[in-house]
């Protein structure tokens, strides 16, 4: 049987509802967990993710300044920060399937339409933290393999092309970022 | 603040053609626990965060009544400026954070009217064009169904005024959107959101 520490996890909110930021600090405590931080816009989500180094993200769609999908595209960027990597559960009243598409292609981990439910979060956080995805990287996307499921079935073009090369070790994007300082 | 350990973990990289696979260091099985079914653990984390919610539940009425002075504000400066950037998008957040805070509030009859307010105020091409008597009407709406609320049996009232308050936004979208054809079929296309326990 799998649980979770929810003591060793390290969350970032990030919404300008402050009714919102209070319930989801209050799930995330009644789940066990400590470290919640909390921003009010996209800007300031930004600067807390680089200072606080969370381990999950927890961010609504529609702010001001800049919104959730722009703050993801931010952090979805390869070695412009420490932790391109970092789980991102959009939590959105944007529930249509034009929008859950554009979150996923900016790089989301998990989708959680309100009006939120203890056991919806609490299901996408146990995903993000038992059932890891690998991150694709082509010309036009960074982020968590869009594909969840592998079907032997599956008919139409081969969308990702190529064999297979060698596995190689990526320097990591902190050091790499502390070179160039 | 200091970065930890698990921070300076390397990625493996699997490269192919046009795409390169990342497995990125799991930085969150520190948290994973192995119980046995037999093992003692804590209480259902769920069922302790919707406490700790019920417990919350207390200041959602005073929280509500907020929302709809903000949407209330929001209104009126649209009344006074018109629908300019500002004021639609001031207006559409407000709207859509009700829409999204309705059921969780325990008003969950004022989400069908939020939720049109949003449609109005999202898919009008020329948003000045929107009458500002319907705005009014979805704004009233809202108000009366979260003062009504308070006093209950107000249900039937609610659900009626909401239909007839999404016909005619409908009837309006549909005329408004007449030289885009498909475009409402598009963004009234049926909620979509992954299943995390499909795997």
């Amino acid at each position: 049987m799998v649980r979770i520490d929810f003591n060793r996890l390290r969350f970032l909110v990030i919404d300008d509802n402050a009714h919102m930021r209070r319930i989801l600090r209050t799930l995330l405590h009644g789940f066990g967990t400590r470290e919640v931080y909390e921003a009010e816009d996209g800007a300031a989500g930004l600067e807390a993710f680089t200072h606080y180094s969370p381990d999950i993200v927890i961010t609504d769609w529609a702010m001001p300044i800049f919104d959730g999908l722009e703050l993801t595209q931010m952090i979805r960027q390869p070695g412009a920060n420490a932790n391109p990597y970092v789980p991102i559960i959009m939590l959105t009243g944007h529930s249509e399937k034009k929008r859950v598409v554009a979150a996923r292609d900016a790089g989301i981990t998990e989708f959680l339409a309100k009006p939120i439910s203890a056991k919806a979060l609490y299901q996408r956080i146990l995903n993000i933290v038992v059932n890891p995805r690998p991150f694709i990287k082509t010309k036009t996307y960074f982020g968590p393999d869009r594909r969840r499921n592998v079907n032997p079935n599956y008919v139409g073009p081969d969308r990702r092309k190529g064999g297979k090369a060698d596995i190689i070790k990526q320097q990591p994007l902190l050091d790499k970022a502390k070179a160039l300082t | 603040m200091s970065r930890r350990p698990e921070d300076h973990a390397e990625a493996s990289v699997t490269k192919f053609k046009d795409y390169e696979v990342i497995t990125p260091p799991n930085k969150l099985e520190k948290a994973v626990v192995h119980a046995r079914p037999s093992e003692h653990y804590e209480p259902d984390p769920v069922a302790r965060a919707e406490q700790a919610l019920l417990t919350l539940s207390n200041d959602f009425a005073q929280w509500m009544e907020a929302e709809c002075r903000r949407l209330d504000a929001a209104r009126r400066k649209v009344r006074e400026a018109g629908l300019t950037d500002a004021a639609r998008d001031e207006l559409f957040r407000a709207a859509h954070d009700i829409k999204g805070e309705a059921a969780t509030f325990g008003f969950p009859l004022i989400e069908p009217v939020a939720r049109s307010l949003c449609r109005l105020i999202e898919h009008s091409p020329e948003p000045a064009r929107i009458p500002l008597v319907l705005l009014d009407q979805h704004v009233d709406g809202v108000r009366a169904i979260v003062h009504r609320n308070a006093q209950g049996n107000s249900e039937r009232k609610a659900q009626v005024l909401a239909e007839r308050l999404r016909q005619v936004t409908e009837e309006f979208l549909a005329h408004e959107n007449r030289n885009r054809p498909g475009y409402l079929d598009e963004v009234a296309a049926p909620a979509l959101a992954p299943d995390p326990s499909s795997g």
